[in-house]
């Protein structure tokens, strides 16, 4: 069936069984592969995104059920490649990244943490970073990556 | 078999419409919520339905209502993320907000719902279902020629032979000045599913003593349930921590623990005293009734 979604601020028509995971037609029909597929259970978070701003698992989000709201991706924090969001430039200026797999859905956790969320604390980061799953750091450099943009001195605010 | 190609999704404009569909459908249509459950149905070897009735997006299934006197009425398709900022400012439902803010992990609590939680018979670590034992909830079943009311306990008996058409709507919790905690206990913090689950609501007399007791455990067995011979041993005695923790010792052998892929049967009970002696030391220092 064809669906109208609206992905990063444009509205995109796709053709999928309405039971479809999100995660998969993000991939492999609007070819947006910042996003990853991983665990399909939820347990991971490596394909999380933004649906009205609030962070959801994409491999659990029927793409019928992700019509009529304002899906966001990984490359929506950067679009075209140019500056990256303050979050993403901390994470890259504390070399928190490694091999990157649990990336993209870390970073929309965690945007959906800030926005909702300006200055968490530490506790607060580490909750959201709960269902991410990350097998080659310690989160140690995450978390102080993303305290870092809250501190208004360091925002230049 | 139904497979994820063929399978339907209906989006209802109404509770009404949804429960005539489904009606209408017998068997092969079924309720879709949060869809956390659902989606995981391939993993699990599980057939898919061969239709869906998508309830999240009915707004009439998705507010918290807080009555003058404190009872609640929380709609099927509230997520445990709005649930657990709906009760964050209650002081009696301690429990009820931490199932909700601690199960699973933050972007599942943003889909999974209150009527999912409660409806998947075959999910046995469901943390609102003990919080929600031991707060005597009972829910509302919506049929299309009208809706009834049963307690939790009941529900859980009939969940897996509702007649089509029956969608649980509401959970209501009614008011009372308890001391509630919820003790879970994960292998991981990571969202991974609670090997045990103690939920408990007290109503403490002036005198510090307990006047009743409500214990429910879950993700032991099969379905969470309430604990009868702990609740006696603690009615009539002051809060104690250290007490309860050694009669639920002396009790636990009335749990048969399930086995599973994250702790086998036997290691299921045997954390269960520990998880009492948690969460009466996480409402020992609460305000109730006194």
């Amino acid at each position: 069936m064809t669906i109208e979604l609206t992905v990063n601020g444009e509205t995109r028509t796709v053709t999928a069984a309405p039971l479809t995971p999100l995660a998969e037609v993000l991939r492999e029909e609007l070819y947006l592969t910042g996003t990853k597929q991983a665990c399909g259970e939820g347990f991971c978070g490596s394909c999380t995104v933004l649906l009205d701003d609030a962070a959801a698992p994409s491999c659990l989000t029927p793409v019928g059920m992700a019509a009529g709201k304002a899906v966001r991706t990984i490359e929506s924090l950067a679009p075209g490649m140019s500056e990256l969001s303050p979050l993403q430039q901390a994470m890259k200026d504390a070399d928190a990244v490694q091999c990157g797999m649990c990336f993209p859905g870390i970073l929309m956790g965690l945007t959906a943490l800030l926005a909702r969320q300006p200055e968490p604390t530490e506790d607060d980061v580490r909750t959201a970073l709960s269902g991410h799953l990350c097998r080659c750091t310690g989160y140690a450099r995450i978390v102080d990556a993303a305290l870092s943009v809250c501190v208004p001195a360091e925002r230049g605010v | 078999m139904v497979a994820v190609a063929e399978a339907e999704l209906y989006l209802p404009s109404s509770l009404q419409d949804a429960l005539r569909v489904l009606a209408d459908g017998g068997g092969a249509a079924v309720p879709l919520a949060g869809a956390t459950w659902a989606m995981r149905a391939v993993l699990r070897g599980e057939e898919l339905a061969a239709r869906y009735v998508a309830l999240s997006g009915l707004d009439e299934l998705r507010t918290v209502e807080v009555a003058a006197d404190g009872s609640l009425a929380i709609g099927a398709c509230v997520t445990h993320a709005r649930l657990g900022e709906a009760v964050a400012d209650q002081p009696n439902l301690r429990g009820l907000h931490d199932a909700a803010t601690k199960a699973a992990n933050a972007a599942v609590r943003e889909a999974a719902t209150v009527g999912g939680n409660l409806s998947v018979a075959a999910f046995p670590a469901a943390d609102l279902v003990p919080a929600l034992l031991c707060l005597d909830a009972e829910v509302e079943l919506a049929r299309p020629d009208g809706n009834e009311r049963v307690s939790l306990e009941r529900f859980l008996q009939l969940r897996s032979e509702l007649a089509p058409g029956t969608v649980l709507a509401r959970v209501h919790v009614p008011a009372g000045r308890l001391r509630t905690a919820h003790a879970r206990l994960p292998l991981r913090v990571a969202g991974d599913y609670p090997v045990a689950i103690v939920s408990v609501a007290l109503d403490v007399a002036a005198d510090g003593t307990v006047a009743r007791a409500a214990v429910a455990v879950g993700s032991v067995e099969a379905v969470a349930r309430r604990w009868p011979e702990l609740e006696a041993e603690l009615v009539g005695k002051p809060v104690g921590a250290e007490a309860a923790a050694v009669a639920a010792k002396a009790l636990s052998a009335t749990f048969h623990g399930r086995e599973g892929i994250e702790a086998p049967g036997w290691y299921r009970v045997s954390v269960l005293p520990t998880l009492v002696r948690r969460a009466l030391t996480a409402l020992s220092g609460q305000e109730g009734n006194q």
